[in-house]
């Protein structure tokens, strides 16, 4: 058979005011960029919880966007402060746990940054299949020979 | 109620679309009034449309604007009129006739869906004026993509049918039959109580400026041709190049004043008080968009900065190495091999040196467009010496036509936070005069009989959408379709050619009763501009408006992947899995209404607090005002004059009448506020006066608490009689002390207490006060010698012509440096002054008779009330406004308001001004007779929350509390704005943001990556 | 110790008080009250760990009104700190003695506080600044760490003790057991059983090591959540149970203060 080319699955998390903005911007410039992600609209970045990331690594996304208001521009304020500090942290922790950091991504995509969201999805997407298959989550049961 | 009184309208006319227009009609129409916004472009958002980032915070001048504009295209008492401009005006205040025109747009609005066919298909390209001409639009085109409305339309004076009599290509590819070539132009005549104009400014052009060769020098541009380029969404897609051969520049130079503080090349002799900020700005952002190698030069003649937090800017731009030269450039000499361009100019040592650049960024001053003198004129407004609409300090946003306002750039030339503030006045005086025609002309919402589907398994309905051929082309809707019928709980399926056209609401209701759908998911465009038109339409079929979710597969999908049709396919299936999946978790949210007090409590009696206080009482709010002092007034008791030269005290006297006759305003003077309980419409406070403590209950409150005058320990004051403060020299001239009087010379030290690492701002006032006390002091003896001693004079806007009189008069002005200030010495009783003059580079000694030191305006002590309200201060210990560029006088606290010098030291007619917008704001809350609280907001469960508040700092609105007794977090639903940030930090997920509850996360995950 | 002890008990100043007597030549966690006053005299230094504040917490909750007093090391301390700060125990209810760790304790935590700041007993040994441990996890490639971490995870058999004996965890209902989170009952439970929780521990744990000690699989999750400790200190400059304002993770802050970010 065969083999399939890879095709990574690449979540987004975007904020309404401004990172969904901005995609929606880059579909009203005609501006193309890969299919392979799928986005979730939250109404601050703030919303995203670690959780939420770690949820989706569980389902096996090879890559998890997370875009936000600029600092500054929240329309929530300070929401997005929450969200760098978050994401700053669960990457720390997915590297130590042996899962590459560039598999989660932040970055603040403006309402008038539409060429910059196709830019982040297409340089995104570019570095999930460099990287291949995210691990699983899975445990491998121990065999009683293994212990 | 008088007979005028009934013949009040309860509608207001905006002229103008841009910043200040958009902030008086959301104000206005907030607070119950129906607003015509007449505008003469194609599309509302003016200047701040075009700009980049906004400073002093580099926001994106489009995202904070957007939400503003999209509000106002939403409104149901806001009619946008475009391509409009005012013929004439009838009537008088309170009821107006006024004659609109406008012209054709060939595009009809109902039908557009802004799809982009027609300026695709369009053979015709012109210069896009939006980007000033760098790049080129269609002759069918929309002014910008996010321009509200978000309507094309046709240039008849490119277009080639109109040209030749065929074409009509746009004609035939326009999938919804919007263009029409028939479309005439056209004269409404409106019935309105009161017009605010806020036609803005233009920026100045300097073509006629020979000797900068802005004409011939392609890499000579405008500021303003700067904001595009360095914008995202500009011709250059954000990339800084210069304009001729698309080099990347390494060195830019920005000169200072153009067609500003200038009567000879043209006839603006004011500062137009926003330039010197914007060229930091630009500056930081060039360099940012070059990381590190660009050389930037400001050449400047004093550098301005104002306004809050302009000076903390103007310092982090030196360090980061922007450079700042003092001199005025006077010629531009090209190098034509390489299109670079070189200028003289002599250093701070009296050198003469010539320096070449790149580029070069004429920072053009703003001015009133002949369109707005033509308004002007048609009005019958008079203009003012720089032709902008005359105004007193006293009544800063009313013209000279009575039930006629001004607001924004063309009241004088402004930053966008005054502009905003004047616009929330002029929104004030109006509803102040229209007060008895409140709410009616205004459309209520109506009211829909809700069925309960609680209880009740999901019944979703799901509609597909071709958009004609921008999601059909791409998208297999079809297999769409089919797929759709397969996914659990869906019911009902259909495709639609339009899904927003009329005839598919009317079906879409239709199906809900038929098929008892409890939910629906409509996949086609973005829900930011869709979502409210489809939620209504359920509405009206009884549905819950929550029961409802789009998937984006138009602009997130057919648009983004047109060369991948089956991508787009299996990714518009996966889109439509996870809103089913969503809305299938979804409950109808209630919205509950909770009653407002509608009364307000200022803390304050100087100027703001009255001014605020009056502007509530008037509109018919009782207003309790709470002074700590035994007397009112504030600094203005100390005041002489406005810097125009109207006397304060006459003013002042008038204005403490009203506000203690006023019969709906409680005064308590000696008075401290020591506790405040409940939110916004709902918030009651304890003051105390004399030991008795007071509940007063409200709705919204002003902090208007003003500031004091830094005491210096410097330059030997307190230690002579004839040192003295700014006010205590206005006293004195009052008082024609003797010591002013007979005095042969005075001397004035300037930014005392300001601008130094202490005080890292300016308290701009100062410069202005001096310079009209200089004045008088000239007035008073001819030959008396005056000299001033400053740093940068800083007489923004208007005020240049006082300082160009002083000048005139034969006031001295010595420039020093803050490294080598002055120095004051009493010697036998004898004032000695030493200062390094920079311009003649030597000291001079001078022995005055009176010195008078300019000190700094300092916060006062306000930490209590800060906690009290829960309101932020700023590190100088001023009031942290919501936003510093659009919620000037707003907390992000609702229902608490800021003005005066509590917010920044003014001048009084800013804080006029500002007064009048706090109390526009707050009317917006007091107008309404509930606030609406739940809604997609956030909630706690109480059973599975233990308390530990770490969603409590994380909250921007102060909207969770603890509650000591049950050991829980709870969340106002009237607080509440839905951001979610507590959810993500409660460690057990006991909170839920209806609407967006982790569950309906979750499953969109699984369902986001089951494809 | 018995002493002071005493003191506060007799005088009223405690209704009870936590530390640990001795029976049958071993160590055991009790709550002295006046009744079993006379049992203190069993009281002996012991390096034996117990999940002390856990008792604590249980008998504050029984009784909001009392005041104890506790025996504390340096960790415990510090856990109690954060059970202050997060509202779990009233800090004027609560009155601290403090017993520093024996150097072979400390060198065993790779400890970098081994001792109370309320100290009422022994000498501070010398306090570990880094830990050998997560060092060694640093320096290998990740997917060695991947695979060495599976290697340990697969082990887990979903007990909870870690979160059981944890002095910080005092949530109502814990994330662990959520439905949506995590899946199903298969067991050992997938890696984001372990991230979860260790999310969970970012700006809280107190580095106690009793997690570690009571697993019954041997998972080495002190490292983990040293490293979590680290991770914190490095972005948001916060050291739980140390310094005096609530984790950076649980209000806004100011921008100044935030890791530096995307642009």
């Amino acid at each position: 058979m065969e083999e399939k080319k890879f095709e990574p699955r690449i979540l987004a998390f975007l904020c309404n005011w401004c990172s969904y903005a901005g995609a929606d911007l880059a579909g009203v410039s005609r501006l193309q960029y890969p299919s392979n992600i799928r986005v979730i609209r939250v109404t601050c970045s703030g919303t995203v919880s670690p959780h939420h990331i770690l949820h989706a690594f569980q389902k096996r996304a090879d890559g998890v966007l997370v875009a936000g208001c600029h600092i500054g521009d929240c329309h929530y304020i300070k929401g997005n402060y929450m969200t760098l500090k978050r994401l700053k942290f669960v990457e720390g922790l997915l590297d130590f746990a042996g899962y590459d950091p560039k598999r989660l991504r932040l970055e603040w995509i403006s309402a008038a940054e539409g060429i910059k969201f196709a830019g982040v999805v297409r340089e995104f997407t570019e570095t999930i299949r460099h990287l291949g298959p995210a691990p699983p989550f899975d445990a491998i049961p121990l065999l009683a020979g293994n212990m | 109620m008088s007979n005028s009184s009934q013949n009040l309208v309860g509608s207001v006319m905006v002229v103008g679309g841009g910043i200040a227009g958009v902030q008086a009609a959301l104000d206005l129409a907030d607070t119950g009034f129906y607003v015509y916004i007449i505008e003469s472009s194609e599309a509302i958002g003016g200047v701040m449309s075009a700009l980049d980032k906004t400073f002093p915070t580099n926001d994106c001048s489009m995202c904070i604007l957007s939400p503003k504009l999209v509000e106002c295209g939403r409104h149901p008492n806001i009619e946008i009129i475009t391509l409009a401009e005012v013929q004439s005006v009838a009537g008088k205040a309170g009821n107006f006739q006024v004659k609109v025109f406008q012209r054709a747009r060939f595009i009809d609005m109902d039908k557009c869906i802004a799809c982009g066919a027609c300026a695709e298909k369009c053979p015709r390209k012109v210069a896009n004026q939006y980007n000033l001409g760098l790049n080129k639009r269609k002759a069918a085109y929309v002014k910008y993509p996010q321009a509200v409305p978000l309507k094309y339309a046709i240039d008849k004076d490119h277009c080639i049918y109109f040209e030749k009599g065929k074409c009509r290509a746009c004609e035939k590819f326009c999938p919804t039959n919007a263009v029409n070539f028939e479309d005439t132009d056209r004269e409404i005549t409106l019935n309105v109580g009161s017009i605010i104009l806020a036609p803005g400014l233009q920026p100045f052009d300097p073509t006629s400026f020979d000797s900068y060769g802005y004409a011939r020098h392609p890499n000579v541009i405008t500021a303003m041709e700067l904001e595009r380029i360095l914008s995202p969404s500009g011709p250059t897609r954000g990339k800084l190049i210069r304009p001729s051969d698309g080099g990347e520049p390494e060195r830019i130079a920005w000169l200072q004043c153009v067609g500003s503080r200038d009567i000879n090349h043209c006839d603006n002799g004011y500062c137009s008080a926003v330039c010197c900020t914007y060229a930091i700005k630009e500056a930081v952002v060039a360099k940012e968009h070059i990381k590190g190698s660009l050389d930037t030069a400001i050449f400047y003649i004093d550098m301005r900065t104002h306004g809050k937090d302009f000076e903390k800017y103007y310092n982090r731009a030196k360090q980061s190495g922007v450079r700042f030269i003092k001199a005025r450039i006077s010629i531009v000499f090209p190098v034509y091999e390489t299109g670079n361009l070189f200028i003289r100019y002599t250093d701070g040592a009296g050198r003469r040196v010539e320096e070449e650049f790149d580029m070069i960024v004429l920072s053009v001053g703003l001015e009133t467009s002949p369109a707005a003198l033509r308004l002007a004129e048609r009005l019958g407004i008079e203009l003012d010496d720089g032709r902008f609409a005359l105004t007193s300090p006293f009544r800063p946003v009313t013209t000279t036509r009575p039930g006629i306002f001004v607001c924004g750039a063309f009241q004088g030339p402004k930053d966008i936070p005054q502009s905003v503030m004047e616009a929330s006045a002029a929104a004030a005086e109006t509803a102040t005069l229209l007060a008895p025609a409140r709410a009616s002309l205004v459309r209520e919402a109506v009211e829909f009989e809700e069925v309960d589907v609680a209880g009740e398994e999901p019944r979703i309905g799901v509609f597909v959408c071709h958009c004609g051929v921008n999601i059909g082309s791409v998208v297999n809707v079809p297999a769409v379709k089919e797929y759709a019928k397969t996914l659990h709980y869906v019911e009902y399926v259909e495709e639609n050619l339009f899904s927003c056209s009329q005839d598919t609401q009317d079906t879409m209701k239709e199906v809900i009763a038929k098929h008892k759908l409890n939910r629906i998911v409509v996949a086609s465009c973005s829900p930011r501009t869709h979502e409210p038109l489809f939620q209504q339409t359920i509405r009206e079929a009884g549905l819950n408006k929550y029961l409802f979710e789009m998937a984006n597969i138009r602009d997130q999908n057919s648009w983004v992947h047109q060369a991948e049709p089956d991508a787009a396919t299996g990714k518009a299936k996966d889109l439509v899995r996870m809103a089913v999946a969503k809305v299938g978790l979804q409950q109808p949210l209630e919205e509950t209404k909770l009653p407002v007090t509608k009364s307000g409590l200022v803390i304050g009696g100087g100027v703001a607090g009255m001014e605020a206080a009056l502007t509530l009482a008037d509109q018919g709010y009782p207003v309790t005002v709470v002074e700590k002092e035994d007397v009112l007034g504030g600094h203005a008791r100390k005041l002489l004059t406005a810097w125009t030269g109207e006397p304060i005290a006459s003013f002042l006297e008038e204005l403490i009448q009203r506000v203690q006759a006023h019969p709906i305003i409680t005064m308590r003077l000696n008075s401290e506020v020591k506790e405040v309980k409940g939110f916004v419409g709902n918030f009651s406070t304890t003051v105390e006066a004399d030991g008795i403590e007071e509940q007063i209950p409200h709705g919204v409150a002003i902090i208007a608490a003003g500031a004091h005058f830094h005491k210096p320990t410097e330059y030997c004051y307190g230690e002579n009689d004839r040192i003295y403060l700014s006010l205590e020299l206005d006293e004195a001239i009052r008082e024609r002390c003797d010591a002013v009087v007979q005095a042969n010379s005075a001397v004035f030290i300037q930014c005392v207490g300001s601008r130094e690492p202490e005080r890292p701002y300016c308290s701009r006032v100062c410069c202005t006060h001096s310079i009209k006390n200089a004045l008088r002091l000239k007035e008073i003896n001819p030959q008396m010698d005056v000299a001033i001693l400053y740093r940068d004079i800083r007489t923004y806007g208007l005020r240049e012509g006082l300082y160009r009189k002083a000048r005139r008069k034969g006031v001295m002005f010595i420039r020093f440096n803050v490294d080598r200030k002055p120095q004051v010495e009493i010697v036998a009783n004898e004032l000695r002054i030493t200062v390094f003059d920079l311009t003649l580079q030597r000291s001079i000694l001078l022995k005055p008779g009176i010195l008078t030191l300019a000190s700094a305006i300092t916060a006062s002590k306000t930490e209590s009330l800060a906690k009290l309200f829960k309101v932020p201060l700023n590190p100088e210990g001023f009031f942290l406004e919501a936003h510093m560029k659009l919620r000037p006088v707003d907390f992000a606290t609702d229902g608490v308001y800021v003005a005066g010098l509590a917010h920044w030291p003014k001048p009084t007619e800013e804080c006029i001004a500002q007064a009048k917008a706090a109390a526009a704001r707050a009317a917006r809350v007091l107008a309404k007779d509930f606030i609406a609280a739940g809604g997609a907001v956030a909630v706690v469960d109480k059973k599975i929350c233990c308390g530990c508040q770490s969603c409590l700092g994380c909250c921007p609105f102060e909207a969770v509390s603890y509650l000591e007794q049950e050991a829980r977090c709870e969340i106002n639903q009237a607080v509440c704005k839905g951001c979610g940030t507590c959810g993500a930090a409660c460690p057990s997920e006991a909170i839920t943001l209806l609407g967006l509850s982790n569950q309906q996360i979750y499953k969109q995950i699984d369902e986001g990556l089951s494809g | 110790m018995n002493t002071k002890i005493r003191i506060l008990l007799q005088g009223g100043r405690v209704d009870g008080f936590f530390a640990y007597k001795t029976t049958s030549g071993f160590p055991f966690p009790t709550l002295f009250t006046l009744e079993n006053i006379q049992e203190l005299e069993t009281w002996r230094p012991t390096p034996a760990r117990y999940p002390i504040l856990k008792l604590l917490l249980a008998q504050a909750r029984k009784n909001p009104h009392a005041a104890y007093g506790i025996l504390v090391r340096g960790c415990e301390e510090r856990g109690l700190r954060e059970l202050f700060k997060y509202q779990q125990l009233e800090q004027d209810k609560v009155i601290i003695l403090g017993q520093a760790c024996t150097e072979g304790l400390a060198k065993y935590c790779e400890c970098w506080k081994p001792y109370p700041d309320a100290l009422d007993y022994g000498k501070p040994a010398p306090a570990m600044a880094k830990s050998r441990k997560v060092e060694e996890l640093e320096e290998q490639h990740r997917e060695a760490r991947l695979d060495w971490w599976l290697s340990h995870f697969n082990r887990c058999i979903r007990c909870y003790g870690c979160r059981d004996v944890c002095p910080v965890c005092f949530c109502t209902e814990c994330s662990l057991e959520h439905a949506e989170l995590m899946l199903g009952e298969i067991l050992p439970p997938d890696t984001s059983f372990h991230l979860v929780r260790a999310v969970h521990m970012g700006g809280r744990c107190i580095d106690c090591g009793l997690c570690e000690e009571v697993c019954p699989a041997r998972i080495p999750l002190r490292s983990l959540y040293k490293k979590i400790n680290r991770l914190i200190e490095e972005i948001l400059g916060y050291n739980p149970g140390i310094s005096k304002e609530k984790s950076p993770l649980s209000f806004l802050g100011e921008e100044m203060s935030l890791p530096s970010g995307p642009r």
